[in-house]
């Protein structure tokens, strides 16, 4: 496929880009911006994949966050794709913020109108990293995933779905047990039909439960403050309880007086890629 | 000047020379007008002769005398004249034997040497100048012009001037005077009187004033003749008075030369007299030795002689030869025991008369060259005596209680040095030293003190503390007495045979040094004392790994209710069924805390260790400054970070505290081994689960001061600690 360069702008020795490109999962024409730390030049770097949350655009994250410095230092290839496919007309897309446009969940929709355009499980896990691997100067065997709420969800399951395919995984806030928070329940039921057994397929404490895969190391840092922890959209305790009961090594942080911003990201966003970089780097 | 005046008065003396220029004939009319101008030069010069001639007398008479000659001038050349030939002839004629009388005869001055002269005229030159000699009275100036006076007006001329003399006019018959008027004192002409001037003046006739008037004159004439004589007494006295002292003082000067040569000329002598006495000693040794050295010559030919002698025998037939020999062996011993024996010894004798040695000098310690047991002592000659052994002694330096006495030790040596061995280390000991020669033993040299080199210290290899760029050694003196200081010698440990570069770390002064070493080598350590006398040996070796952080746990800090293993790494709270007393307050011990710290090397940089824990342990680890308080909890104040770990219904809780507080942490899987990482550049201490390589918490935190790891119990249980390991990669991310 091509890439068509929308921007690409220098920072902190790399550069940040933009590129649109036809998908074959979603069946439109999608964005994803690209960061090319300076290493990137002389040889391959490990990717590090970045999930947006509810609402975002590939533009959220490159430009709140603050994420180059330490993707600079650690040499790390950053993708941050969309959220969900856009411009499909498909009815009621646009209806509420938390489904629909800019609300994917990262699952393989299977009820119509929606299978046929959302499909960001795929395009993320297969589509994508096969166009970047293809463009760009990255080694496919040093991936990892991370992402923010929705995001975070979408990180988690994805890590956890495909056991050694990531080095890594990290969430900021994440939607850590879809199919009992409001969320996950709206989101799930549109996308996926009323069958709950098709639901914990993309729920990540569901999938803990039967990971069977290599050790992951988890970090995840929750603002104490985040409306939405309060209004338990989140549930982390779960997933906490689920990982401690199969020995996946998480730690968790629950940080005193951030919310669920990007100012919270931005806060711990290097702690974050440093971790990966740990095992990308390693 | 003096001559002339000499001439004068030596003319003086004989005959009245002078009187040539008085002569009458000089004032005859025909002259006269001659005279008066020369007169003046010429009583100048008459002055001046007076005047020198008062030099060379050195009296105020003689000026007396001149202003008489002047006096006597004017009034020859008063009366010289014409008109009053008479009276002039008389009053010359008067005078002059008078002043032949009155002015030579006092003139008693004997003929001295110029100098002598020079030397009265000096004196007379002050006596002149003194006014209470009395010469005021010869004023005879004043008389003079008042006499001038007198008889100026004889002429009928009046002068202004005294000295310029009137002159009279010859023929000035018409105008002689024939009367004296006594009130104006003039003589003047009879029928002047008549005139208003001399109208009530009275009058005498002139020949009765003139009566008066040479009465006058003989009066003064005589009172200054005496004077003359007075003077010229006293002149006399003075002359004799400086004759005398003059005699005086050349009799002293001659004295003290004399006296002077006198003494020159004893020294001289006995100078001489010691000059000569040395030589003849000389003379007499010399010619002794030549003596003795004469008969050594003559001994030598005999010698000489004999062996030919014998030599011819031995060339001649051999039976002959047996007869002879022996007779001459005899002879030969004979003459070999008595005569040359004698002589020589007497020789030998004569040349013994040397001295006995003066004292040795020993020499200060040399640096470095005393062994612990053994120091090497060396001294030398003060001049060239000849020396044939030395007795070299000494004791340890007692430092108080003289009463017991240290044993002495002698040695006999011939060289001028000694190794003197079985000493005690690090211990001073006093040599002297005395040469002996034939002639006796020399006064004993000054005492040196020497010390031996100390013995090896002992390194305490259970408190070395290490880290990747340094090793912290201490060790024990291993002297009683205090050294100077201790060497530090290092050298890798790759190969064991090589011994390679050594590095040595000199002049500590304590019994721990802080050595700068490479990362990830293995080094051996030694040790050595040092004192004055030099380096001990080495110490017993000790290793080190400059790999990771490595530390033992500080037995001073280890609260009552811990103990600790042998190797110092596995800390053990053991179960009790009756709780015990809680110790009481201490400022090293933990007393609260069940905890103990470990003794981390006081160096910047990263330190990484490792604590295997139990998962259903009660546990605290993490870092502390020294002055932690021993009474709190860790963590539960600022000077402590600790990650803590409770077990409460089957749930795990992990805390990471400072000051109290911690964040919300949860840990799934709980660690086994927790690495432990303390970055004093970043001023980060982490925290990681080994086993997984996971991240569990980054404190910062500001370590101004050195901190140590602490550990800490609040269940029964252990901890086993693991260091002198290197950091494993996922630690270095952090």
């Amino acid at each position: 496929m091509a890439l068509k360069q929308i921007s690409s702008n220098k920072c902190f020795g790399g550069l940040q880009k933009v590129f649109e490109h036809d998908s074959v999962e979603l069946n439109c024409k999608m964005k994803f911006a690209v960061y090319l730390p300076p290493k990137a030049e002389t040889g391959k770097c490990p990717a590090l994949y970045w999930l947006s949350g509810l609402t975002c655009t590939e533009q959220n994250f490159i430009s709140k966050s603050g994420y180059h410095q330490a993707a600079s230092e650690h040499g790390l290839v950053v993708i941050a794709p969309d959220t969900s496919p856009r411009g499909c007309n498909i009815k009621g897309e646009d209806e509420s913020w938390d489904f629909g446009t800019g609300a994917g969940f990262y699952v393989d929709a299977t009820e119509d109108p929606w299978k046929t355009n959302y499909r960001m499980y795929s395009y993320v896990t297969e589509e994508l990293p096969q166009l970047i691997n293809a463009n760009f100067p990255v080694d496919p065997q040093r991936t990892s995933i991370f992402g923010h709420s929705m995001g975070g969800h979408g990180a988690l399951i994805c890590a956890l779905k495909n056991p050694g395919k990531y080095k890594s995984v990290s969430a900021f806030a994440p939607i850590c047990n879809p199919v009992l928070c409001p969320w996950g329940k709206k989101a799930f039921s549109g996308y996926l039909g009323t069958d709950q057994s098709k639901w914990k397929a993309y729920d990540a404490t569901h999938l803990v439960k039967s990971y069977p895969g290599s050790q992951l190391d988890i970090l995840i840092d929750q603002g104490k403050d985040d409306q939405f922890l309060l209004d338990g959209q989140l549930l982390p305790d779960n997933f906490i309880a689920a990982c401690t009961e199969k020995k996946i090594p998480v730690v968790f942080r629950l940080q005193e007086g951030y919310d669920h911003s990007y100012y919270f990201i931005a806060t711990f966003i290097t702690d974050h890629i440093r971790h990966h970089a740990k095992y990308l780097n390693a | 000047m003096e001559e002339e005046s000499g001439e004068e008065l030596g003319l003086d003396r004989s005959t009245p020379k002078d009187f040539h220029f008085y002569h009458m004939d000089l004032y005859d009319s025909e002259d006269r007008p001659q005279l008066f101008p020369e007169e003046n030069p010429r009583m100048r010069k008459e002055v001046v002769q007076a005047e020198t001639a008062n030099e060379s007398t050195g009296a105020g008479d003689g000026k007396a005398q001149s202003d008489l000659r002047e006096e006597v001038e004017e009034l020859v050349h008063l009366y010289g004249l014409e008109d009053d030939h008479e009276l002039g002839d008389e009053f010359v004629d008067e005078n002059m034997p008078k002043m032949g009388v009155s002015e030579y005869p006092p003139y008693g001055m004997k003929r001295r040497d110029p100098a002598r002269e020079q030397r009265d005229w000096r004196l007379s030159g002050e006596a002149a100048e003194a006014e209470d000699l009395g010469f005021g009275g010869w004023g005879s100036a004043g008389q003079c012009q008042d006499l001038r006076e007198v008889y100026r007006y004889t002429h009928g001329r009046a002068s202004e001037e005294y000295e310029c003399y009137v002159i009279p006019e010859e023929e000035d018959e018409e105008e002689a005077a024939d009367v004296f008027c006594v009130t104006c004192k003039t003589p003047i002409r009879a029928f002047q009187k008549v005139f208003d001037e001399h109208k009530e003046h009275e009058v005498i006739p002139l020949s009765e004033a003139l009566e008066s008037a040479k009465d006058e004159i003989h009066k003064n004439m005589y009172k200054l003749e005496k004077q003359i004589i007075d003077m010229e007494n006293f002149a006399n006295h003075l002359e004799e008075v400086f004759i005398t002292v003059e005699e005086n003082f050349g009799k002293q000067e001659q004295n003290f030369e004399s006296h002077y040569n006198e003494i020159l000329e004893t020294l001289a002598q006995k100078y001489e007299e010691k000059i000569q006495a040395l030589g003849e000693k000389k003379k007499e040794r010399l010619e002794a030795l030549y003596g003795q050295l004469v008969s050594c010559g003559e001994n030598l030919d005999t010698c000489k002689e004999l062996m030919e002698t014998i030599e011819e025998m031995c060339h001649e037939e051999k039976v002959d030869f047996i007869k002879v020999s022996v007779f001459y062996t005899n002879r030969l011993g004979k003459f070999l025991k008595t005569k040359t024996d004698v002589e020589i010894s007497q020789l030998m004798d004569s040349i013994n008369t040397i001295p006995a040695p003066s004292a040795p000098v020993i020499n200060p310690q040399a640096p470095n060259s005393a062994t612990g047991s053994s120091v090497r002592v060396c001294w030398s000659l003060y001049s060239d005596d000849t020396v044939e052994s030395y007795q070299l002694s000494y004791r340890p330096v007692q430092d108080s209680s003289p009463g017991k006495d240290q044993a002495e030790f002698t040695v006999t040596i011939k060289e001028t040095y000694c190794s003197v061995t079985d000493l005690v280390p690090n211990t001073q000991y006093e040599f002297w030293v005395t040469a002996h020669n034939r002639a006796g033993p020399s006064p004993s040299s000054e005492r040196a003190v020497y010390v031996t080199a100390p013995s090896p210290p002992i390194i305490k290899t259970k408190e070395i503390r290490s880290c990747e760029e340094a090793v912290l050694i201490c060790w024990e003196s291993g002297n009683l007495n205090p050294v100077d200081s201790y060497t530090v010698e290092l050298t890798q440990a790759e190969s064991p045979e090589a011994s390679g570069v050594t590095e040595s770390v000199v002049g500590i002064p304590t019994c721990e040094s802080l050595v700068q070493l490479q990362p990830g080598q293995s080094y051996i350590i030694y040790v050595r004392a040092l004192n004055m006398g030099g380096p001990s040996v080495r110490s017993e070796p000790a290793t080190v790994h400059t790999i990771g952080s490595y530390f033992r746990l500080n037995k001073d800090t280890c609260h009552p209710w811990l103990a600790i293993s042998q190797d110092g790494l596995t800390i053990i709270r053991s179960e009790r069924s009756t709780p015990r007393r809680e110790p009481p307050p201490s400022d090293t011990r933990f007393t609260r805390c069940v905890a103990v710290m470990g003794n981390l090397i006081p160096v910047r940089g990263h330190h990484y260790w490792e604590v295997e824990v139990n998962e259903h342990l009660d546990y605290t680890v993490g870092v502390a400054f020294e002055d932690v308080p021993k009474q709190e909890d860790l963590g539960a104040n600022c000077l402590s970070w600790c990650m803590r770990h409770t077990f409460a219904s089957s749930r795990h809780k992990y805390e990471f505290l400072h000051n109290r507080t911690t964040p919300d942490i949860r840990i799934t899987v709980p660690p086994k081994k927790i690495g432990i990482l303390l970055d004093y550049e970043n001023s980060k201490l982490s925290f990681f689960n080994v086993d997984l390589s996971q991240h569990l918490y980054t404190f910062s935190c500001q370590l101004h001061k050195f901190v140590h790891p602490c550990f800490s119990l609040e269940k029964p249980g252990c901890l086993k600690i693991h260091n002198g390991i290197s950091m494993p990669k996922h630690v270095t991310f952090y």
